[in-house]
């Protein structure tokens, strides 16, 4: 299994690296809400291909992002299949039990592009900047302190989480238990996970205590400062105008 | 269960966002410096909930814990949920970015009503409590956001209907395994720490 490590190719040098985080994460996120309204599968594609080639400029590799990226294309086989054989309309194919419309297979074609640049336009946001760092941006964008804090804490303790709960169904599993179907399997799982909880909560009252021991009150505080420049502005103006460019397709035809 | 990017109308997505809004402004005074190892360890429990997974049958679902995560946080359940998704959008883009709202609603609300669920038990006597509030307020997260998932589908458009019925009937075992699995949570940490699960 992967860990959720979004950051893992932060230190590569590109022109989305040098980008600073906040103007990134306004820009990109305006990209992305454009591309979720589009209508017209044409322009769909169109967003794709954008996606694609912002993550390309990134560097981040193709494989990485494949693999994050199994969700989303498992939610978009499902639907495909689901939309195409309930959706009524002009008939594409007719087998003996089924039919598949064309209205049923353009709407799920549309929903597959729009979900799928979506997710692409995440690795170049996140993907270049340290988490740390990309959280320090929404508090300048003026995020609630309590939301970063949480957001802080839970990236923290997912890596914690994973690996406990590796070793406790290790543990159960060496002691020859095996998950089935029936009740006291899933006593069994009740027990375990509430094993972790209480583990973990102990655990993290532990850290909490050594962190407010050593000053910490609830901000995000790190040594590294933004600077912004004209080349930040520049890149800005340039995926804010694509963003609207795309939708302003369907107001002039 | 998440709805992902492109599925929704923007109108639907967009009042997903706005009733998030509103009620994280409500209740983010409930989470302090004091409180935050436990809500953070129930938001990351309610990430990696999805990679527990139980077997039935010849398949296997995952748990989903929204009711879990309602009963131990109480007001400070919903936060916690919008966090959880927010961080799975982002590192496992599982769900969406612009559904983030609309899958908010849809998991955390469930929780408040967990909750209070889960409080009735001390009208109750019935030797294991716990276990079967626990239980109710277990079924009641996947049931109250399988109906909401539905609804969110269906005001769309009404070619999603069809997406709308597979996907309720998809949840009916999702909701037995997640009520039963809840539980046993509930009745383990009775036993073992119950200051977790003090209510009001």
């Amino acid at each position: 299994m992967h860990l959720p490590e979004i950051d893992k190719f932060a230190h590569l040098k590109s022109p989305l690296h040098s980008w600073d985080a906040r103007v990134k994460i306004v820009s990109i996120s305006t990209l992305i809400l454009s591309i979720v309204l589009l209508e017209d599968i044409r322009v769909a594609f169109l967003g794709l291909v954008l996606a694609i080639i912002l993550v390309f400029l990134s560097k981040i590799p193709f494989s990485f992002v494949l693999v994050h990226l199994r969700w989303v294309l498992f939610f978009v086989l499902a639907l495909f299949v689901v939309i195409s054989l309930t959706v009524p309309g002009n008939l594409l194919i007719k087998l003996s039990f089924f039919s598949i419309s064309r209205e049923g297979v353009r709407l799920s074609l549309l929903i597959s592009l729009r979900a799928i640049s979506a997710a692409l336009l995440v690795f170049p946001m996140l993907g270049t900047t340290r988490f740390y760092l990309t959280l320090k941006a929404l508090q300048k964008i003026k995020i609630p302190a309590p939301l970063i804090q949480l957001l802080m804490f839970t990236y923290r303790y997912i890596f914690l989480f994973l690996d406990e709960e590796k070793r406790v169904f290790i543990g159960a599993n060496s002691r020859g238990w095996v998950r089935k179907t029936n009740l006291s399997s899933l006593k069994t799982i009740g027990s375990l996970v509430g094993m972790l909880l209480v583990h973990s909560f102990e655990r993290t009252e532990r850290i909490r205590d050594a962190m407010v021991s050593r000053g910490y009150n609830g901000r995000v505080k790190t040594l590294d400062e933004f600077t912004l420049s004209a080349k930040d502005f520049i890149k800005a103006s340039l995926i804010i105008a694509i963003a609207l460019l795309l939708n302003l397709f369907r107001w002039i035809r | 269960m998440h709805i992902s990017d492109g599925v929704l109308s923007a109108p639907v997505w967009i009042g997903g966002y706005a009733a998030a809004a509103t009620i994280i402004a409500a209740t983010i005074k409930k989470i302090k410096v004091d409180n935050m190892p436990k809500v953070a360890v129930m938001t990351s429990a309610f990430f990696v909930a999805s990679l527990i997974r139980v077997p039935l049958g010849p398949t296997s679902v995952h748990l989903v814990l929204s009711g879990l995560v309602g009963i131990i946080l109480g007001p400070a359940a919903f936060i916690s949920i919008f966090v959880g998704l927010v961080l799975q959008a982002f590192l496992f883009q599982h769900g969406g970015i612009t559904t983030i709202g609309i899958n908010a609603i849809m998991m955390g609300t469930p929780a408040f009503l967990a909750y209070e669920i889960f409080n009735l038990r001390k009208n109750f006597s019935f030797g294991a409590n716990e276990f079967i509030f626990g239980a109710l307020a277990g079924a009641c997260g996947v049931f109250l956001a399988t109906l909401i998932l539905a609804l969110a589908l269906i005001t769309t458009g009404s070619e999603f209907m069809g997406v709308a019925k597979y996907a309720a009937l998809a949840h009916l075992p999702v909701m037995i395994i997640e009520a039963i699995t809840t539980g046993f949570i509930a009745s383990f940490l009775m036993k073992v720490k119950p200051e977790i699960l003090k209510g009001k």
